[in-house]
Order: C-alpha cells, then sequence, then structure tokens
C-alpha cells in the first residue's frame, strides 16, 4: 500500500527466482519497504504546493469572474438606458476570440418572446464608470437570427459595414422606426 | 448497527448512530479514542446525533430545492428538454443560478460534515439516505448538462436512420425529434464513446425520445447503484469503513446533482472500474482485466487502470483477460461500426484538444496572464501527465498499492486536462475509499471542492 505499510515477509522481491537476476533496488515487490518517509514528505509537499498554486489559481479566476459580471452588469444597464426598454430578456456575448472587454448586447426593439422582434445589438467598450459603459457601434437583426455577420444590417457608429455587417446593403432599407441609431458615450 | 439507539433518544426507525462493533470496519471505528470518550458524555453524543440528523436534512432539503426548481423548467440551469417531471412542477420557482449556488454550497458543507461524522453514523441510515438523494434526482428532470441527448441521438441514428454514429454527428438527423435538445457545440461532433456504451444505448432508441430518457435516467440510476455497491464492497474486504466509503462516494454533490442529475454515462464506466476492482481483490484477475476493458469500451479513460494492474500482478492471467476482452469488442465494433468503431484513439484526440473554462489549465493561463491555454501548453500538461504517470509506474512496480495508483492517475487526467467537466473529478472517488492511502481520498476531494468555489462568480456578482 502506502510506503508506511508494515514491514513483513512479503515486503521483498517475489515472484521467485524470475526477478533475482536484477539489481535489488529495480525488482519488483508485493509490498513496499515502510522506509524512512523522506519519500512520502517529499510527495506531500509537493502535493500541497500543486494544491496552492491551484488553488490560489481558482480564486483569481473567480475574481476575474466577478470583474467581468461586473462589466457584463454595466453592459445591460447601458442597453437598457440607450434603448429605453427595460427588458429582462437581453443577452451578452463577451470577445472570446480577441480577448478584449469589447461586449455585444443585443435585446428585442419591442416587446415580444427572446429574439422572435428585429433586435438592436451594441457593441459596449471602455471602462465602467457610474455603472455604465459607452455604446460606441452596432447593428440590427431580423426576428428568430442569431448574431451572425450573414444576418445582421444597419450597422452604424465603430461597427463599419465592411467588417461586422454581412447584409449591409440591406441596411439601406433603413433602420426600424421608433430605435433609429447613434452612437453615444 | 441497524436497530434503535440504546441511549433514551426515543428514535424510531433506523438508528442514526451505531452500536458496538458487529464488523471488522466497526470495530476500527469503536476502537478511535475520540469517540470512545464521546460515548461517556451522553450530552455530546445527543450532539452528534442531532447534527446528523441536520446534515441529513440539509442534503435532502437541498437536493430537493434544485429538483423541484429545475422541474418549473425555463432555467439556464436546465437544459432544454421533453417534459418528463411536469407532475412536480407547481411546488417550486424557476431555478436560477442563486439559489442553485446556495443550495450547492449548502449540500457541500453538510457533506463535509457528515463525512467527520461518517464513524457515528449506521449502515442503515446512510442507506436510506443516499438511496434517498439518488432517487430524488431520478425522478426530476435532466440537470446541467444536454449530454444524455446526444447519447439518445446517437443511438437513434444508428438504429432508426441507419447512420454510423462514429462518423456523423447528430446534424445528420436534423429532422429527428431528439436533435432540437442536443447540444449546440455537439451537433456536429461524431460520438466519442466506446462500442459497448453505444450497443448498450441502441434499445433505448426505437422506444421513444420520453421512454429513451427514462431508459438512459434509469441506466445511470442503476450504474451509479452498482459503483456504490461495489465500493461498500471492497471497503469491506480490504478491512476499511464501508459506511464511510458510501457516504463519500453516494451523498457526493457533484455525483449527486452533476453525475447522476445529468444521468453521465462515467457511471458506467465507475460500475466497470469497480468490478474490476472487487475481481481484483477476489484474485480473479483475468475478470479484472477484462472488466477494464468493458469500462473502456464505454469511455476510455478508465483503461488507464489496465498497465497498473498488470504491473502489480506480474502474471499472465490479466494480459489474457485482456486481449481476449479487446479481441472480442474489436470483432463486436467492427462487425457493427466498422474501422471508426474502434478507432477510439482519434476520438480522445479529438477532445484531449477542446478547452473548458472550468479546467485548472485555463485558470493557471489566467493567472499568469493568458486569455487561455495554447497548442504548447496542451504539450506541456501531455508531458507533465506522462511523468506522474511514469512515477506511479514505478511505484507500482515496486510494490505500491495498483488501486491507489489508478487513482491518482485519473486524479492527473481531470487536473491536467484542458476539457474538465464536474463529472469528470467522479472518476478517481470510488477508489480513493478503497484504498490505505487517504492523501488520494484528500486530494480528490480538495479538487471537487476547488471546482465547486469556481462556480461561485454568479453567487458575488450576479449578472442580470
Amino acid at each position: 500500500m502506502s510506503d508506511t505499510a508494515t514491514p513483513s515477509p512479503n515486503a521483498t522481491p517475489v515472484d521467485g527466482g524470475r526477478w533475482r537476476r536484477l539489481p535489488e533496488w529495480i525488482q519488483p515487490r508485493d509490498r513496499e519497504l515502510s522506509g524512512t518517509g523522506r519519500r512520502r514528505l517529499v510527495e506531500v509537499t509537493l502535493l500541497i504546493l500543486a494544491g496552492l498554486l491551484l488553488a490560489v489559481a481558482t480564486v483569481n479566476d473567480v475574481v476575474e469572474q466577478t470583474h467581468v459580471n461586473h462589466r457584463l452588469n454595466a453592459d445591460l444597464r447601458t442597453w437598457r438606458e440607450y434603448t429605453g426598454h427595460d427588458y429582462k430578456n437581453v443577452s451578452t456575448e463577451q470577445d472570446i476570440y480577441g480577448h478584449t472587454t469589447r461586449d455585444v448586447v443585443c435585446g428585442n426593439t419591442t416587446p415580444g418572446p427572446p429574439k422572435e422582434r428585429i433586435q438592436l445589438c451594441l457593441q459596449m467598450t471602455g471602462p465602467v464608470i457610474d455603472g455604465r459603459r459607452a455604446a460606441r457601434g452596432g447593428w440590427y437583426l431580423p426576428p428568430k437570427a442569431e448574431d451572425a455577420p450573414a444576418f445582421r444590417y444597419g450597422c452604424f457608429g465603430t461597427a463599419t459595414p465592411s467588417e461586422f455587417c454581412g447584409r449591409a446593403a440591406a441596411g439601406a432599407a433603413g433602420s426600424p422606426e421608433g430605435t433609429s441609431p447613434e452612437t453615444s458615450q | 448497527m441497524d436497530s434503535v439507539v440504546g441511549s433514551g433518544g426515543g428514535v424510531v426507525g433506523p438508528s442514526v448512530v451505531d452500536r458496538p462493533g458487529k464488523s471488522a470496519g466497526d470495530a476500527g471505528r469503536l476502537s478511535t479514542s475520540r469517540f470512545a470518550r464521546l460515548r461517556e458524555h451522553p450530552q455530546a453524543e445527543r450532539w452528534v446525533r442531532a447534527l446528523i440528523v441536520l446534515c441529513t436534512l440539509v442534503l435532502v432539503a437541498a437536493t430537493l430545492e434544485i429538483v423541484l426548481d429545475a422541474a418549473v423548467g425555463h432555467s439556464v440551469l436546465i437544459p432544454k428538454q421533453p417534459d418528463i417531471s411536469s407532475w412536480m412542477s407547481g411546488i417550486g420557482t424557476r431555478l436560477g443560478y442563486r439559489t442553485f449556488l446556495i443550495a450547492l454550497l449548502a449540500f457541500t458543507a453538510a457533506y463535509a460534515v457528515l463525512l467527520g461524522l461518517a464513524r457515528r453514523i449506521s449502515k442503515r441510515w446512510a442507506v436510506i439516505l443516499v438511496g434517498a438523494l439518488q432517487l430524488i434526482v431520478f425522478v426530476g428532470p435532466v440537470l446541467i448538462s444536454t449530454d444524455v441527448f446526444s447519447y439518445i441521438a446517437y443511438a437513434r441514428m444508428g438504429v432508426e436512420h441507419a447512420i454510423n454514429p462514429y462518423t456523423h454527428g447528430p446534424i445528420a438527423i436534423v429532422h429527428d425529434p431528439v436533435y432540437q435538445y442536443v447540444g449546440k457545440d455537439w451537433k456536429h461532433v461524431a460520438t466519442a464513446y466506446g462500442p459497448l456504451y453505444t450497443l448498450l444505448s441502441y434499445p433505448l432508441a426505437p422506444l421513444g425520445l420520453k421512454a429513451a430518457l427514462w431508459g438512459m435516467k434509469l441506466e445511470a440510476l442503476l450504474a451509479g447503484a452498482g459503483t456504490l455497491a461495489l465500493t461498500w464492497r471492497c471497503a469491506r474486504v480490504r478491512d476499511l469503513d464501508p459506511v464511510l466509503a458510501l457516504l463519500v462516494v453516494g451523498a457526493n454533490p457533484l455525483w449527486v446533482i452533476y453525475g447522476l442529475g445529468g444521468a453521465h454515462n462515467d457511471l458506467i464506466m465507475t460500475l466497470f472500474m469497480m468490478a474490476a476492482v472487487s475481481f481484483s481483490l477476489a484474485g480473479r484477475d483475468a475478470s479484472a482485466a477484462a472488466s477494464v476493458v468493458a469500462g473502456a469500451l464505454v469511455k476510455a479513460t478508465v483503461a488507464a487502470l489496465l498497465p497498473f494492474m498488470i504491473l502489480s500482478r506480474r502474471k499472465l492471467a490479466p494480459i489474457l483477460g485482456a486481449l481476449g476482452a479487446l479481441a472480442l469488442a474489436a470483432v463486436f465494433g467492427y462487425a457493427v461500426f466498422g474501422i471508426h468503431g474502434i478507432d477510439l484513439v482519434a476520438a480522445l484526440n479529438r477532445d484531449a484538444a477542446f478547452v473548458s473554462t472550468d479546467s485548472f489549465p485555463t485558470e493557471l493561463a489566467h493567472l499568469v496572464g493568458k486569455p487561455g491555454v495554447f497548442p504548447i501548453d496542451h504539450d506541456l500538461l501531455k508531458g507533465g501527465l506522462v511523468l506522474i504517470v511514469g512515477y506511479l509506474l514505478w511505484r507500482t512496480w515496486r510494490g505500491y498499492d495498483w488501486v491507489a495508483a489508478s487513482g491518482w492517475t485519473l486524479l492527473a487526467i481531470s487536473v491536467t486536462s484542458t476539457w474538465l467537466l464536474p463529472w469528470y473529478t467522479l472518476w478517481s472517488l470510488p477508489l480513493a475509499v478503497v484504498v490505505r492511502d487517504r492523501r488520494l481520498l484528500a486530494a480528490t476531494l480538495a479538487v471537487q471542492a476547488l471546482f465547486i468555489v469556481h462556480q461561485m462568480a454568479p453567487l458575488l456578482v450576479p449578472v442580470g
């Protein structure tokens, strides 16, 4: 079992003569020798160090995530103030590819189930100031569409049509009534 | 053991605490001077009993809270699923992160206290508690994960649509009723599970979606119960406390809420794993090795046990047993699924490249300021894992318990994996309670505790 197992007649090389030709230090054993406990001390020390490292990494991640959540709350608050709609079902998406703090927040432009109406997506950037962030650009999505370039139209602000809107031409049709977009700080 | 407490508690039904020893495990428990002293103080004993009852109630209440709230549906924690638990949906309210995390924390705290008092808990009390937790989760909806719908989709692909699940993802059956429930990350992914598991799931496919879902839940329940029974048996054979072993595994929050709650096939893998340990302890080495191979044909990870078993035994029997089972599986796997059905290495390599936010390598990357893990990190992690396994193989050759070495290896795999899911931390748990090296149990529980801590961010700053 462990290296503190009681020495026994079995704590010797086994299997008759099959392994006897090997040097003693390499011969197989049925049970470990009790030893001095030094190896156990080294193993336990390494385990504690590894555990501490993982614990620090875990706590660091939780703290980082709470900061991200704080930012996402500011994004949601900004979207609701910008549109004047206090909707509950507003989705946020982080920049998981570029690893920037530029988030995209999408929600319906008129009351209805999630993604069942024309959606307005806003790009949020910059620091959280007074619980809000800057909405520097955005686009529209048709009902039931996911936020993919092929479905976007009506890009505005820093969301340039060539980079963000696959349906830039469709944007020429104009933005939905009552939600004329403009960038804001 | 199972009788009413003698000391004036007036407890009716299953007793909370043990009476003087009737088995080897009990003798070990009662010899502890701390508890012997406790017996001399009836008031202290009453407090211990009250604490055990309180922890039991917390475990049951937390599980009920999660299941009843989950039955309401419309929660980000509950996958979209067919209506199988509407009969209980009027009791709870929609499950939010806050409620879930508080229930999970309460469950974990009660579990920790209960483990500390395990020596004072009777067999019957432990069995009833663990059984109740499993049954509560069983009758409820699927929790947390969409994996079970992938299992059903793969089965329906093979049986209903004559499509090989080893070459196509569920996207191939886009008009099948199960398709809408498959997780969006897995719609294009062919199955990574072994041919034995896929064949086991086939009989459920023609039953319809709801019946197949209940079948999957029943499979997980029975596999979990089998694992617990074998864990109990192995602990007894090794003269370890079976009540502690049962509670550590069967009342574990990740086992109950995530493992059984999601009806994960990891429980079937652990069943074969513990069957292998049980066979090995009975001296049936060929059957033990064959059982490991059978487990690997459910989920390949458990194959990690085989080299340790062979090295420890140094006999021909386990090698022959493994080869026999492997040959049989290869013939069946090839006949039913073709070459892709037996190419588990390709599936493992594919999955090893995935990255989850809960994995420790991702957390370490964040700690050093990197956005995530890179290909070089994968290589470093593989190198580290090889070193650990090499050291454990050497220790096993020199007499270290092969079961413990296997447990360390499974734990190392989950810790170094960039794709860590909560039920992966369960792999080493049943092994950890049947070995004398208690460091393995401490390390496994510590890893699980860190995983739970990592879930807590929404509790500190909820998004909404």
